[in-house]
């Protein structure tokens, strides 16, 4: 593992010779030394040290304060701050610029020692949050489904963009929402009762929403420990609108070609019948010697159409209560009632 | 002699079922569907008709309202003669305005030597109807009394093919069969015309097989 390159800001020649030789003697490398701000900068843009080490007053136009906010723009690399004196209003400046600690003049060579690692420590942390953050919007925003995360107050902590561009606000990643809207179509009347019983079961509920022509199935997950006051819900839209259309579709298609299949059915009952009507009354006028055989063979088919015409009156109830749960059709068996009450009146 | 109105589209039904009507004495007048059936209605007068369910495009319950729209053919019996098993719904819905159904194939011998008791039984009844009116003056009741019985019989007919199994709603069928014994007490129809409301009344029977006796 190579040492840990540290980059030194400061104007007074001595000053900056003494840390440097602690720096060495404790181990680490000296990526640079610059005198000002402005050589400081020019310098960072060939080289990326691990750390910073800033003298507050520098001489120029750019003090360390300054300087330490340039670079916290431009990259992501800790800075210590290095004073022999501080009034409030420097230490105010300074805080500005989020510094990762402050080394007073004189220096105590182990105390440099200690700054720089909890410096280096808390900038590693920083960096693995920061990434596990970028993960985390990357998984979030890779699925397609609407996802947010709110507090028991219905206030978002967390969205992702697909929520973000649902709820019609900026994906302000972690940026705490002063509180959960219900948007101009409505989309969020049915929420609330939905939230309630969520955090009061601490189950996940789940419901279709229907708005317009789309059509989202909403689940909120509790988060947190059970005995947690504090649950956290995690709210979820899922589009199933497409599924909706295709399921309407396939309901109302197969109904359909269900009954027209067994309309067809009908009518081939009735062609079968007919020429053997027509056989039937041939052979009678003939009497050959294999009438009887003929009409015994009429009579096997006959009980064959027969037993489907019972099977075809059997299915009635099926058909009826697939006609009236998935075609509104006036045609439908069982809605002629003006001929029913013609009859019963 | 009596004439016969047999309307049904297959070609072969309507020539076989003619040469047995015409050699059971009867005249024959055949359509091959509903509205040549309606036109052969304007010019004649037959004394049954012989009606098929499944035609294009008319078929046979739209010829049947179209017969008892009218006045003229209003009072014609019909015998349903079908390869579509009517279904309890179409009973139901137009069981009142039919003599009976039979399903193909039969023995036509058999219904040609029915058919002659098929229309005196319906002129009897038609008459002792029209006489009901005349004397009591109650033609609601009368035309009940009518439309009930030819009902109650075609149900018990239906009931009978589907081998008693639970279709139709027993409550309201109860219910009717109530009724027309209540009107056939008021009004003092013969008991007679309660006699064939035990099914099919046509000497047919299901299976063709026995029916060759005449070999």
């Amino acid at each position: 593992m190579p040492p840990v390159s540290i980059f030194i800001v400061e104007d007074e020649l001595i000053e900056a010779e003494d840390i440097r030789h602690t720096l060495l003697e404790q181990g680490y490398a000296i990526a640079g030394i610059a005198r000002s701000g402005e050589t400081a900068l020019t310098a960072l843009k060939g080289i990326l040290p691990d750390l910073i080490l800033m003298d507050i007053h520098l001489s120029g136009t750019m003090d360390g304060i300054d300087t330490a906010e340039q670079i916290r723009a431009l990259w992501r690399i800790p800075v210590i701050f290095l004073t022999a004196h501080a009034d409030d209003t420097t230490l105010a400046r300074a805080k500005v610029t989020e510094p990762y600690g402050y080394i007073l003049k004189p220096f105590d060579d182990r105390e440099v020692h200690s700054v720089i690692e909890m410096a280096l420590y808390k900038h590693r942390m920083e960096e693995q949050l920061k990434e596990n953050e970028r993960i985390i919007r990357v998984l979030a925003n890779a699925i397609p489904d609407a996802v947010m995360l709110v507090d028991h107050n219905r206030q978002i902590i967390a969205l992702n963009d697909a929520m973000a561009q649902r709820i019609g606000r900026d994906n302000n990643w972690l940026q705490s929402e002063t509180s959960l809207l219900y948007d101009a179509n409505g989309d969020f009347t049915s929420m609330q009762s939905q939230m309630d019983k969520t955090l009061q079961s601490r189950r996940r509920v789940r419901f279709e929403e229907n708005n317009g022509n789309e059509w989202a199935e909403i689940s909120l997950t509790p988060v947190g420990e059970p005995f947690d006051d504090h649950v956290r819900v995690l709210i979820q839209y899922h589009d199933i609108t497409d599924y909706k259309r295709f399921e309407e579709q396939l309901t109302k298609e197969g109904v359909s070609r269900l009954e027209q299949n067994m309309e067809q059915f009908q009518i081939l009952n009735d062609q079968i019948r007919n020429p053997l009507q027509a056989i039937m009354g041939y052979v009678n006028l003939d009497c050959a010697k294999y009438r009887s055989h003929i009409l015994n063979q009429i009579g096997i088919i006959d009980s064959l159409v027969d037993r489907l015409d019972h099977g075809w009156i059997e299915s009635e109830k099926v058909r009826k209560f697939l006609l009236l749960h998935y075609r509104n059709a006036p045609e439908a068996p069982g809605e002629k009632t003006d001929g029913e009450k013609r009859v019963r009146e | 002699m009596e004439t016969i109105l047999l309307v049904d589209d297959d070609p072969a039904v309507r020539e076989i079922f003619t040469l047995f009507l015409e050699n059971g004495g009867f005249r024959v007048l055949a359509a091959k569907g509903g509205a040549e059936c309606i036109e052969l209605l304007k010019s004649s007068h037959p004394d049954l008709i012989l009606l098929d369910l499944m035609m294009e495009p008319m078929d046979g319950w739209e010829t049947l309202l179209a017969i008892r729209r009218s006045p003229a053919t209003e009072p014609v019996p019909v015998l349903i003669i079908t390869g579509k098993q009517p279904e309890p719904e179409e009973i139901v819905q137009y069981g009142s305005m039919i003599e009976d159904f039979i399903v193909k194939p039969v023995d036509f011998s058999t219904i040609v030597m029915s058919l002659h008791a098929t229309i005196e039984k319906s002129h009897d009844l038609t008459r002792e109807v029209f006489r009901k009116v005349r004397e009591q003056g109650d033609p609601e009741a009368a035309y009940e009394y009518l439309r009930l019985l030819r009902l109650v019989r075609i149900t018990r007919h239906l009931m009978k093919r589907f081998r008693n199994r639970q279709w139709a709603d027993k409550k309201v069928f109860r219910a009717q069969e109530e009724r027309l014994m209540e009107l056939h007490r008021k009004l003092g129809f013969p008991d007679r015309f309660l006699q064939n409301t035990s099914g099919n009344d046509h000497g047919v029977s299901r299976s063709p097989v026995v029916n060759h006796r005449n070999c």
